[in-house]
């Protein structure tokens, strides 16, 4: 039989919607797959509370965040990672924009007493029904072990080669099981500080890990942001533009609307020549010394094939969400392209080189300026040390590679010494911070406005201003919970009863205007 | 604009007694919108949207000619707007222009490429055009990314089964099926009749009786259920009433290959004369539409070889044109039984080994895949394929061929 006029069913395709990209669900399907969600990817050269100056790289601190803008008292189940889904941070070493190895992390969860209401549940010692010893509230949490943890989600890591290399299983070397650390239920629940410290692995090889309900470490006035960059007018007069002195202050003067939310974070800490292609430590000046990392999450997925041998099927997975670069999603790539983005890697971006030299970001922000601020023209060959291997992030002599989204990090680069670190990273003339790799403390917005949209890394167009241009800043220039000096290096999740939004108009939040 | 209007109206249905269609209520909804805001170009497209699922509610090619003076109308409001883009691709291919469907779909496909229903005009174009890995890859992406949507399924479940998975194709339109609006009967009964087909195909009649007639039941004298349940009915032995069910999917939709059923149903219900003269009708209808690109050349090749004596020559050179446009399995199909009809076995060799490497399974694939290599000296893959036929339909209007085959075959015996 054939069927003349026989164009299959499209009801449905062509009324899906498309939401709006916001900094945390930046494409249509992390807007609704919100625990696939990427918020942020962070490669640096491992250091500690001490950090000398120059001391020789020996390990990277690789987290990937997930599942954004978690209200910490926003109960009964708190925030698991989802056993659907496969989180992997992945590492191409050989500058083909193609990852060669990853570490990917599978959840599960158990639940220790399946009868009460919530994830958790605590109080001092126990409390018993009154004239009973029947106990009714389990005591504090302040161990994985503790029954009051009632939803406990453990967790397995794999490093996995591509190409054939092959998986391994990374165990902790006292064979105990991982755990993930839980949101911070409030004081009288849980120990949340015993929790996190338990919840960080000495793995063999060197190798630590963690993954939990952390504080969310970006920090950003999204609500100006998002309001058509409608950023606060401050000492300068110009709006979205820092005075010198606050762009040298260790203080916010905007709100950091993620302040008081939680994240859930995955963190690896691993030796460097486990990571590069010559299995070694290289210098800064070699051409292997810098690799590319990327975060992705994926989930089973239908295949128009059904594989009869799944042993020999690799697709079994579709990645819902990958990320290199802070911001590249949201504010580059078009929004009819951002789930195509999110889905494809990053050997195939040259499909997106239109959006990466000539951002449309560039001249949206340039127009509301109304002349008060000079971009460059496109082609923004500027950019391409973001989505190349190129100087000032690589040796001479590497590789530039194909155009792919990737957080690109020179291992070689020493840690700044404590206390030198600047959150301008490398265009405040520090050479371990963003874009060469990313750190927690790294303002990613400051330096991408004043990268993407003032032009920084070649200043030499007509019209660059190093009082705007180079000062381009929405007002926020520090997370608000402290971070840790030493791995997972994440601050601690703010508690559920007693966190803290800062809002504008209130004490650190900034002007209202 | 007001001429298009009134020409889009007056291919309403206009009984009152009778409940519009979803495409009608959609046509309707367009033109009001187009009454009120006459120089809105969305308007134009949803009317060209409207048109193009009335064409397949109705079979009725017009409807697309329409939906590209719409399209056209759009285009002149808002030049080189994204919908009315989408519109003329699925129009292209309703009107089997795959190869230029395909050029826009990829140049949309580049524009957009989060648009999944873009993904959707790929696949279609390329299955038509018998690019499969392209087709896949745009299936992939579209499962992908918004993962259960209908169009996906459908589209996924197609290529399951032009790769020989007819259960994995049944599965994916069961999910689909759940997926459609209870409002949209024509896209629900056009997945029960294609599971039905599917459910048929591998000889499971009573399940397929069963799926049509409830397609059937939401919508009402749908070309393509009263097909499926004739063959159906002739799987059962009941040619007549086969012929009737044939004879009202005609009225419905009154194309040369329907004809073509109709006659040869009458046929084996003994109604020679009738049959005669709707083949000779088939006949020159086909060949009078046998140069544009909505044809009916497949069913005139079978028609040629299978039903008239001494046409070998006309099927052979047919086909041969006809896989120059697409090379789809069932066009490729087609040429390898021209070539067969004509003697020449190795190339009918090469055309049907390249069906059935992509996959496919149909009964009367098979039967002529044994018949090609039978011809060939290879008489125990011959078997396997003509028993392989018998297995999956035992009722198939091949399968007294394949038992005749299967008989004369070195140390052959009749089907088991």
């Amino acid at each position: 039989m054939r069927a003349r006029t026989l164009v299959l069913p499209l009801t449905l395709a062509a009324v899906l919607p498309f939401a709006f990209a916001s900094n945390h669900r930046e494409a249509p399907i992390t807007g609704i797959d919100r625990a696939a969600d990427i918020t942020d990817v962070y490669a640096f050269v491992s250091y500690g509370p001490n950090q000398q100056p120059n001391t020789p790289p020996e390990k990277v601190t690789l987290i990937l965040c997930v599942d954004p803008l978690l209200e910490p008292g926003n109960g009964p189940t708190l925030f698991p990672f989802d056993p659907g889904i496969r989180y992997a941070i992945e590492v191409d070493n050989d500058h083909d924009a193609d990852p060669d190895l990853a570490f990917t992390f599978r959840f599960s969860t158990e639940f220790q007493l399946p009868g009460v209401y919530t994830a958790a549940a605590g109080f001092e010692n126990g409390a018993f029904q009154p004239g009973t010893s029947n106990l009714v509230v389990p005591p504090r949490i302040d161990d994985f072990d503790d029954v009051g943890l009632n939803q406990r989600q453990s967790y397995t890591v794999e490093r996995v080669e591509y190409d054939g290399g092959g998986k391994a299983t990374l165990l902790d070397t006292s064979g105990r099981a991982l755990y993930a650390v839980p949101g911070n239920a409030g004081p009288r629940t849980m120990d949340y500080a015993a929790l996190y410290a338990a919840g960080t692995y000495q793995l063999a090889n060197g190798v630590s890990v963690f993954a939990g309900t952390v504080d969310d470490p970006f920090f950003i006035d999204l609500g100006a942001a998002f309001d058509t960059a409608n950023f606060r007018t401050l000492e300068s007069g110009t709006p979205g533009v820092l005075s010198a002195n606050e762009d040298a202050s260790p203080a916010n003067f905007a709100s950091d609307t993620v302040s008081g939310y939680a994240v859930n974070a995955i963190a690896i800490e691993v030796p460097i020549e486990m990571l590069t292609a010559t299995n070694r430590i290289e210098p800064a000046t070699s051409p292997f010394a810098t690799i590319g990392v990327i975060g992705s999450t994926s989930r089973q997925r239908v295949t128009v094939r059904r594989s009869p041998d799944p042993t020999r099927s690799g697709g079994g997975f579709r990645q819902v969400q990958r990320m290199g670069n802070s911001l590249i999603n949201e504010l580059v790539i078009g929004i009819g392209s951002k789930d195509r983005f999110s889905m494809d890697r990053p050997k195939n971006d040259q499909q997106f080189a239109g959006f990466f030299l000539d951002p449309p970001i560039v001249g949206i922000v340039e127009a509301l300026y109304g002349g008060a601020l000079k971009v460059p023209s496109a082609p923004r060959y500027d950019l391409l040390p973001l989505v190349t291997y190129a100087a000032p992030i690589a040796a001479n002599g590497t590789p530039a590679g194909p155009i792919g989204d990737m957080l690109r990090l020179n291992t070689g680069v020493p840690a700044a010494a404590a206390g030198q670190s600047t959150r301008l990273g490398l265009i405040g003339g520090d050479a371990a911070g963003y874009p060469n790799g990313r750190r927690l403390a790294d303002d990613v917005v400051d330096i991408t406005l004043r990268v993407a949209i003032g032009g920084v890394l070649d200043p030499s167009f007509p019209g660059f201003d190093a009082n705007v241009n180079g000062r381009l800043g929405d007002g926020v220039n520090l997370n608000d919970a402290p971070l840790g000096d030493v791995f997972p290096y994440l601050g601690l999740c703010p508690d559920g009863r007693n966190r803290r939004h800062v809002d504008p108009g209130e004490p650190g939040g900034g002007p209202v205007n | 604009m007001q001429n298009l209007a009134l020409l889009a109206f007056s291919l309403l249905g206009n009984d009152s007694n009778v409940a519009p269609s979803p495409a009608e209520l959609l046509v309707r909804r367009a033109l009001t919108a187009i009454e009120s805001q006459p120089n809105r170009a969305e308007a134009y497209n949803q009317l060209a949207f409207a048109l193009s699922r009335r064409a397949r509610e109705t079979a009725d090619p017009a409807f697309y000619e329409r939906a590209h003076e719409a399209i056209q109308v759009s285009l002149a409001l808002e030049p080189g707007n994204l919908g009315a883009r989408k519109q003329e691709a699925w129009a292209l291919l309703g009107q089997h222009r795959f190869g230029e469907a395909a050029d826009l779909a990829s140049a949309l496909n580049q524009e957009v490429p989060d648009d999944v229903l873009v993904y959707g005009f790929l696949v279609d174009a390329h299955v038509e055009l018998g690019n499969y890995a392209t087709a896949e890859t745009a299936c992939q992406w579209m499962l992908d990314m918004r993962p259960g949507n209908v169009p996906a399924l459908t589209r996924a479940a197609y290529l399951r089964e032009i790769y020989g998975d007819v259960d994995g194709a049944l599965d994916l339109l069961g999910e689909a099926f759940y997926g459609v609006p209870a409002t949209e009967s024509e896209d629900q009964a056009w997945i029960l009749t294609h599971m039905s087909h599917l459910h048929r195909s591998v000889g499971r009649y009573d399940v397929a009786r069963g799926l049509v007639e409830r397609a059937l039941g939401l919508f009402p004298d749908y070309h393509y259920a009263l097909a499926e349940l004739a063959c159906i009915r002739l799987s059962e032995g009941d040619p007549r009433a086969a012929a009737v069910l044939l004879r009202r999917r005609y009225d419905a939709a009154p194309h040369p290959e329907n004809l073509l059923d109709l006659a040869r149903a009458l046929r084996s219900a003994g109604d020679e004369e009738e049959a005669r003269a709707l083949f000779d009708q088939f006949e020159e209808a086909a060949m009078k539409e046998s140069e544009g690109s909505d044809n009916a050349n497949r069913e005139l090749v079978g028609y040629l070889v299978d039903d008239v004596d001494g046409r070998e020559s006309d099927a052979l050179a047919l086909a041969r044109r006809e896989v120059e446009r697409r090379h789809d399995v069932f066009t490729r199909d087609a040429l390898a039984w021209a070539f067969h009809s004509n003697g020449r076995t190795e190339e009918a060799r090469k055309e049907i080994e390249s069906v059935l490497e992509v996959g496919l399974r149909e009964a009367r694939v098979l039967y002529h895949a044994g018949a090609i290599l039978a011809a060939s000296g290879e008489p125990a893959r011959a078997r396997a394929l003509l028993r392989e036929s018998l297995v999956r339909d035992p009722r198939s209007e091949v399968a007294p061929g394949a038992i005749d085959l299967l008989a004369g075959l070195p140390g052959g015996d009749a089907a088991r």
